[in-house]
């Protein structure tokens, strides 16, 4: 028994001296204040990279704000207060806990905690205990219980972490991203900044790499939006080439047509409609085509 | 419950308890998942609606030198723009003309202009018919992020008494100009 205790006891030091260790080095990693700061930093224009990781204007004028302050002898403190006066709390890498976040560390700790207690009094054999005796508490049947818990737990604990890892991943295995992927995710968010000739010339650029159908509808949707309905048709002659009752590219011919050629608009829009009655723009195309729309 | 049911269930944790807790931290968890998931960065305060406009003084493009502390008293729209950014172009003479029109009830157009050249800016300025136009040349970005912004184009509509009245990243439309301008000029 005493060969088990110094077992664990020898697990729990490893433990300890491994989360210290981790901690040092993740705590260590910048000697250079400037970095360590700009690490502490999201950047508010990218999704999920630090200022000093990322390559956006945005993010190289505050690395120059953070080593201009610390030129100025400010501390590191003041400067990141500098900037979540200007960006709010969201632009720390870390930001203070309040509310629902002090509870996301609070209750997991006080439930382990709390079932860490029971497994102990259930354990431990029934003569030792100080308290009075209950019943057949610690049963074999239910330690038998609490370890099979105890490994499941372990087990869920791993899947979490292991599926957590493949997760943060961004595509794929090793493989570097797929260029036209990030060209087309590039345009959308172009496009939901209403930067839509931008969002065209990204989409072009994924097409090079990858023609596609959905990909040139888009193309030809912005194009529209972005003010140059003749571009628009020509995608969308293209499309009707390869398919020619497909009806979002009905669609597009028909709303370009209403700049470039107003006299045809209405009968493309009717074989939009002729095509699918059911489509989600079919209400609208048919307020267009109303006589008074 | 009586005092020694409790004491019961809590020297017995039965298996009611240990749902409860899985369930509470079932829930806890969901919770903040989601509002990691939902957080985006851009809901965030900053240089926000109602907050005192940040400093912005330093040498015009044009030899001269501005401080938005002296304008107090007017309404000034700060625009984040680049000669090398299409929607800042596009949005450049809708500005130029709402704030000459507005120029006589006290609205100033001031652009920071970031990270562009001189000749690139100018071009842009005369090309737009924005020549009168107060422009404070921002080589390094910095100025831009003094005022808390995240891209170009960006717009702060700054009130008489020197405070943030709206922002908005990205073009702006007429409608939003004259929403957020049009109450000012009375005032």
């Amino acid at each position: 028994m005493n060969r088990r205790r110094a077992l664990g006891a020898a697990v729990l030091v490893l433990l300890t001296v491994a989360a210290g260790v981790a901690l040092f080095r993740s705590a260590a990693a910048g000697d250079d204040p400037a970095r360590s700061i700009a690490a502490g930093l999201r950047c508010p224009s990218c999704q999920g990279e630090s200022v000093a990781d990322s390559s956006s204007p945005v993010a190289a004028a505050m690395r120059q704000v953070v080593a201009d302050q610390l030129a100025q002898g400010r501390s590191p403190d003041e400067i990141r207060h500098w900037f979540t006066e200007r960006y709010g709390d969201d632009v720390l890498a870390d930001p203070p806990l309040s509310g629902p976040g002090v509870l996301l560390w609070a209750v997991p700790a006080l439930v382990l905690l709390g079932s860490g207690y029971a497994a102990v009094r259930t354990l431990r054999p029934a003569g030792r205990r100080t308290g009075v005796p209950v019943g057949p508490a610690g049963g074999p049947g239910r330690r038998t219980a609490w370890r099979l818990g105890a490994v499941g737990l372990v087990a869920m604990v791993g899947a979490v972490a292991f599926g957590a890892a493949q997760v943060g991943r961004p595509a794929g295995d090793g493989g570097p991203p797929d260029p036209a992927a990030v060209a087309v995710l590039l345009a959308r968010d172009l496009e939901q900044q209403g930067r839509y000739a931008d969002a065209a010339r990204m989409y072009r650029q994924a097409l090079e790499t990858r023609p596609d159908v959905d990909v040139r509808l888009r193309l030809a949707f912005t194009l529209v939006r972005a003010g140059a309905p003749a571009d628009a048709e020509q995608e969308a002659r293209r499309l009707l080439a390869g398919t020619p009752d497909l009806p979002d590219a009905l669609l597009v011919l028909g709303l370009a047509q209403r700049e470039t050629s107003p006299d045809r608009a209405p009968e493309t829009l009717r074989r939009f409609l002729d095509v699918a009655p059911g489509h989600p723009a079919a209400g609208e195309v048919r307020r267009l085509l109303a006589p008074d729309g | 419950m009586t005092g020694r049911a409790l004491v019961s269930l809590l020297r017995r944790p039965a298996p009611v308890l240990a749902l409860l807790m899985t369930a509470v931290l079932g829930i806890v968890l969901a919770v903040g998942l989601h509002r990691a998931a939902g957080s985006a960065p851009d809901a965030a305060a900053g240089a926000a609606p109602g907050a005192p406009a940040p400093a912005l003084a330093g040498p015009t493009l044009d030899g001269g030198h501005f401080d938005l502390a002296d304008g107090r008293g007017r309404v000034v729209l700060v625009n984040v723009f680049a000669s090398w950014c299409g929607p800042c172009r596009r949005e450049l003479p809708l500005l130029v003309d709402v704030s000459q029109r507005w120029s006589a009830q006290g609205v100033q157009l001031v652009g920071i202009n970031v990270k562009d050249g001189t000749a690139a800016v100018r071009a842009l300025l005369a090309e737009t018919g924005a020549e009168s136009m107060t422009v404070l040349p921002d080589p390094d970005g910095t100025l831009a992020v003094g005022w808390g912004a995240r891209g170009v184009p960006e717009t702060f509509v700054v009130d008489r008494d020197g405070r943030i009245v709206d922002r908005r990243r990205g073009e702006v439309t007429r409608q939003w100009l004259e929403q957020r301008v049009g109450p000012l000029l009375t005032g």
